[in-house]
Protein backbone atom coordinates (compact mmCIF):
# COMPACT_ATOMS: atom_id res chain seq x y z
CA UNK A 1 0.00 0.00 0.00
CA UNK A 2 1.38 3.48 -0.78
CA UNK A 3 0.46 6.45 0.80
CA UNK A 4 -0.22 10.46 0.53
CA UNK A 5 -0.03 12.39 3.49
CA UNK A 6 -1.61 15.65 3.18
CA UNK A 7 -0.97 18.15 6.09
CA UNK A 8 -3.56 20.73 6.76
CA UNK A 9 -5.12 22.33 9.23
CA UNK A 10 -7.02 19.00 10.79
CA UNK A 11 -3.12 17.62 11.11
CA UNK A 12 -2.16 15.56 8.55
CA UNK A 13 -4.62 13.29 6.51
CA UNK A 14 -3.56 10.06 4.84
CA UNK A 15 -4.76 8.63 1.69
CA UNK A 16 -3.74 4.35 1.07
CA UNK A 17 -3.96 3.18 -2.11
CA UNK A 18 -2.96 -0.23 -3.98
CA UNK A 19 -0.31 1.01 -6.90
CA UNK A 20 -1.81 -1.92 -8.74
CA UNK A 21 -5.33 -0.46 -8.79
CA UNK A 22 -5.41 1.65 -11.70
CA UNK A 23 -8.28 3.68 -10.32
CA UNK A 24 -7.05 4.05 -7.34
CA UNK A 25 -3.35 5.22 -9.26
CA UNK A 26 -4.85 7.43 -11.21
CA UNK A 27 -6.81 8.70 -8.25
CA UNK A 28 -3.32 9.40 -6.15
CA UNK A 29 -2.16 11.09 -9.64
CA UNK A 30 -5.04 13.09 -9.80
CA UNK A 31 -4.10 14.39 -6.20
CA UNK A 32 -0.72 14.44 -6.61
CA UNK A 33 -1.33 17.16 -9.67
CA UNK A 34 -4.10 19.07 -7.95
CA UNK A 35 -2.17 19.45 -4.71
CA UNK A 36 1.12 20.70 -6.45
CA UNK A 37 -0.93 23.28 -8.74
CA UNK A 38 -2.00 24.91 -5.13
CA UNK A 39 1.28 25.76 -3.74
CA UNK A 40 1.40 22.31 -2.23
CA UNK A 41 5.11 20.37 -2.08
CA UNK A 42 5.46 16.69 -2.31
CA UNK A 43 8.73 15.25 -1.13
CA UNK A 44 9.46 11.65 -1.06
CA UNK A 45 11.82 10.04 1.53
CA UNK A 46 14.76 6.79 1.18
CA UNK A 47 14.97 3.91 3.21
CA UNK A 48 18.35 5.98 4.30
CA UNK A 49 15.96 8.85 5.93
CA UNK A 50 17.16 10.83 3.01
CA UNK A 51 14.56 13.11 1.58
CA UNK A 52 13.94 14.06 -1.83
CA UNK A 53 11.12 16.76 -3.79
CA UNK A 54 8.73 14.93 -6.04
CA UNK A 55 8.43 17.19 -9.40
CA UNK A 56 6.14 14.38 -10.72
CA UNK A 57 4.11 11.71 -9.60
CA UNK A 58 6.01 8.20 -9.17
CA UNK A 59 3.77 5.35 -9.05
CA UNK A 60 6.84 3.26 -6.96
CA UNK A 61 6.72 5.40 -4.35
CA UNK A 62 5.94 3.93 -0.93
CA UNK A 63 5.02 7.39 1.09
CA UNK A 64 4.61 11.26 0.01
CA UNK A 65 3.92 13.98 1.88
CA UNK A 66 2.73 17.29 1.20
CA UNK A 67 3.44 20.61 2.48
CA UNK A 68 1.33 24.12 2.29
CA UNK A 69 3.45 26.93 0.48
CA UNK A 70 5.70 28.42 2.39
CA UNK A 71 5.79 32.08 3.73
CA UNK A 72 7.80 34.37 5.79
CA UNK A 73 6.37 34.52 9.71
CA UNK B 1 -40.44 41.48 32.44
CA UNK B 2 -43.68 39.54 33.78
CA UNK B 3 -42.57 36.29 32.20
CA UNK B 4 -39.09 37.03 33.77
CA UNK B 5 -40.02 37.58 37.21
CA UNK B 6 -42.39 34.44 36.98
CA UNK B 7 -39.24 31.90 36.05
CA UNK B 8 -37.96 30.31 39.72
CA UNK B 9 -34.70 31.04 40.50
CA UNK B 10 -33.79 27.56 40.34
CA UNK B 11 -34.77 27.12 37.03
CA UNK B 12 -32.55 29.94 36.12
CA UNK B 13 -29.51 28.57 38.29
CA UNK B 14 -29.84 25.14 36.41
CA UNK B 15 -30.14 26.29 33.05
CA UNK B 16 -26.97 28.81 33.84
CA UNK B 17 -25.17 25.12 35.70
CA UNK B 18 -26.11 23.34 32.36
CA UNK B 19 -24.60 26.38 30.12
CA UNK B 20 -21.28 26.30 31.63
CA UNK B 21 -21.43 22.19 31.52
CA UNK B 22 -21.58 22.59 28.01
CA UNK B 23 -19.07 24.89 27.45
CA UNK B 24 -16.93 23.04 29.92
CA UNK B 25 -17.41 20.08 27.51
CA UNK B 26 -16.93 21.88 24.20
CA UNK B 27 -13.45 23.10 25.63
CA UNK B 28 -12.19 19.99 26.74
CA UNK B 29 -13.54 18.41 22.92
CA UNK B 30 -11.56 21.12 21.11
CA UNK B 31 -8.51 20.25 23.63
CA UNK B 32 -8.89 16.91 22.87
CA UNK B 33 -8.90 17.52 18.92
CA UNK B 34 -5.99 19.21 19.27
CA UNK B 35 -3.79 16.86 21.29
CA UNK B 36 -4.55 14.45 18.66
CA UNK B 37 -3.43 16.35 15.81
CA UNK B 38 -0.32 17.49 17.73
CA UNK B 39 0.36 13.57 18.73
CA UNK B 40 -0.48 12.74 15.14
CA UNK B 41 1.87 15.19 14.24
CA UNK B 42 5.17 14.52 16.17
CA UNK B 43 4.33 11.07 15.32
CA UNK B 44 4.60 12.14 11.50
CA UNK B 45 8.06 14.38 12.06
CA UNK B 46 9.66 11.44 14.20
CA UNK B 47 9.11 8.81 11.16
CA UNK B 48 10.65 11.41 8.81
CA UNK B 49 13.85 12.37 10.25
CA UNK B 50 16.72 10.29 10.71
CA UNK B 51 18.17 8.54 13.46
CA UNK B 52 20.31 11.36 14.66
CA UNK B 53 17.99 13.73 14.35
CA UNK B 54 14.84 11.37 16.01
CA UNK B 55 17.66 11.19 19.25
CA UNK B 56 17.55 15.05 19.13
CA UNK B 57 14.30 15.41 19.28
CA UNK B 58 14.06 12.98 22.33
CA UNK B 59 16.86 14.44 23.77
CA UNK B 60 16.92 18.83 23.27
CA UNK B 61 13.51 18.84 21.48
CA UNK B 62 14.89 20.36 18.53
CA UNK B 63 16.70 19.23 15.26
CA UNK B 64 19.45 20.02 13.38
CA UNK B 65 19.49 19.98 9.46
CA UNK B 66 22.16 21.01 7.02
CA UNK B 67 21.02 23.19 4.47
CA UNK B 68 20.99 21.63 0.95
CA UNK B 69 22.38 24.77 -0.99
CA UNK B 70 25.24 26.56 1.46
CA UNK B 71 26.23 23.28 3.80
CA UNK B 72 25.32 25.41 6.77
CA UNK B 73 23.52 24.26 9.87
CA UNK B 74 20.29 25.16 11.27
CA UNK B 75 18.60 23.77 14.74
CA UNK B 76 14.78 23.53 14.31
CA UNK B 77 12.84 23.89 17.37
CA UNK B 78 9.98 22.75 18.83
CA UNK B 79 7.29 25.49 17.98
CA UNK B 80 5.38 27.04 15.24
CA UNK B 81 6.95 30.31 14.49
CA UNK B 82 11.13 31.87 14.99
CA UNK B 83 11.45 28.78 15.73
CA UNK B 84 14.37 28.26 12.82
CA UNK B 85 18.55 29.20 14.26
CA UNK B 86 21.28 29.42 11.76
CA UNK B 87 24.35 28.03 13.85
CA UNK B 88 27.80 28.95 13.40
CA UNK B 89 30.88 26.52 13.22
CA UNK B 90 30.69 26.28 16.96
CA UNK B 91 26.68 25.59 16.72
CA UNK B 92 25.99 28.34 18.13
CA UNK B 93 22.82 30.23 17.08
CA UNK B 94 23.70 33.51 14.93
CA UNK B 95 20.73 34.07 13.36
CA UNK B 96 17.29 33.54 13.57
CA UNK B 97 14.91 32.70 10.09
CA UNK B 98 11.42 32.08 9.96
CA UNK B 99 9.21 30.66 7.54
CA UNK B 100 6.29 28.39 7.79
CA UNK B 101 3.61 26.49 5.77
CA UNK B 102 0.79 28.67 5.34
CA UNK B 103 -2.41 27.38 7.39
CA UNK B 104 -2.66 26.61 10.84
CA UNK B 105 -0.15 23.63 11.42
CA UNK B 106 0.68 22.05 14.63
CA UNK B 107 4.01 21.91 15.58
CA UNK B 108 5.48 18.64 14.61
CA UNK B 109 3.97 19.57 10.76
CA UNK B 110 5.47 23.07 10.88
CA UNK B 111 8.89 21.12 11.83
CA UNK B 112 8.84 18.71 9.18
CA UNK B 113 8.31 21.14 6.26
CA UNK B 114 10.75 23.60 7.93
CA UNK B 115 13.26 20.81 7.40
CA UNK B 116 12.33 19.24 4.16
CA UNK B 117 12.79 22.73 2.94
CA UNK B 118 16.15 23.48 4.39
CA UNK B 119 17.60 20.26 3.33
CA UNK B 120 15.86 19.98 -0.19
CA UNK B 121 15.37 23.76 -1.63
CA UNK B 122 17.02 26.01 1.10
CA UNK B 123 17.47 28.87 -1.26
CA UNK B 124 13.30 28.89 -1.81
CA UNK B 125 13.13 28.41 1.85
CA UNK B 126 15.16 31.13 3.20
CA UNK B 127 13.95 33.74 0.15
CA UNK B 128 10.36 33.76 1.85
CA UNK B 129 11.94 33.92 5.28
CA UNK B 130 12.31 36.77 7.33
CA UNK B 131 15.21 36.91 9.75
CA UNK B 132 15.22 37.34 13.10
CA UNK B 133 18.48 38.73 15.62
CA UNK B 134 19.10 35.78 18.07
CA UNK B 135 20.28 37.12 21.87
CA UNK B 136 23.93 36.07 22.55
CA UNK B 137 24.35 33.20 24.66
CA UNK B 138 25.30 33.86 28.40
CA UNK B 139 28.90 31.96 28.33
CA UNK B 140 27.34 29.61 30.63
CA UNK B 141 24.50 28.79 28.51
CA UNK B 142 27.02 28.61 25.41
CA UNK B 143 28.77 25.54 26.79
CA UNK B 144 26.08 23.86 27.83
CA UNK B 145 24.29 23.25 24.33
Amino acid sequence: MATQIVMDHTGDTRHHFDAKDLKALAEAERRFKALTANGFTAATRQASGDVSLARSFDPNTEETVFYPRLVGG
Amino acid sequence: MVVWLTVPASWIGRAALHLIHAVQAAQSRRRARFESRAVRGITLLREWLSPQQRQQLECFNHIEVIGCDSGKSYRIQHGVCQNVLELDGDGCPRMGWCFIPEGNLVPGDVMLAQKIALETNERRALAVAKQFLVPPLLPHVAATT
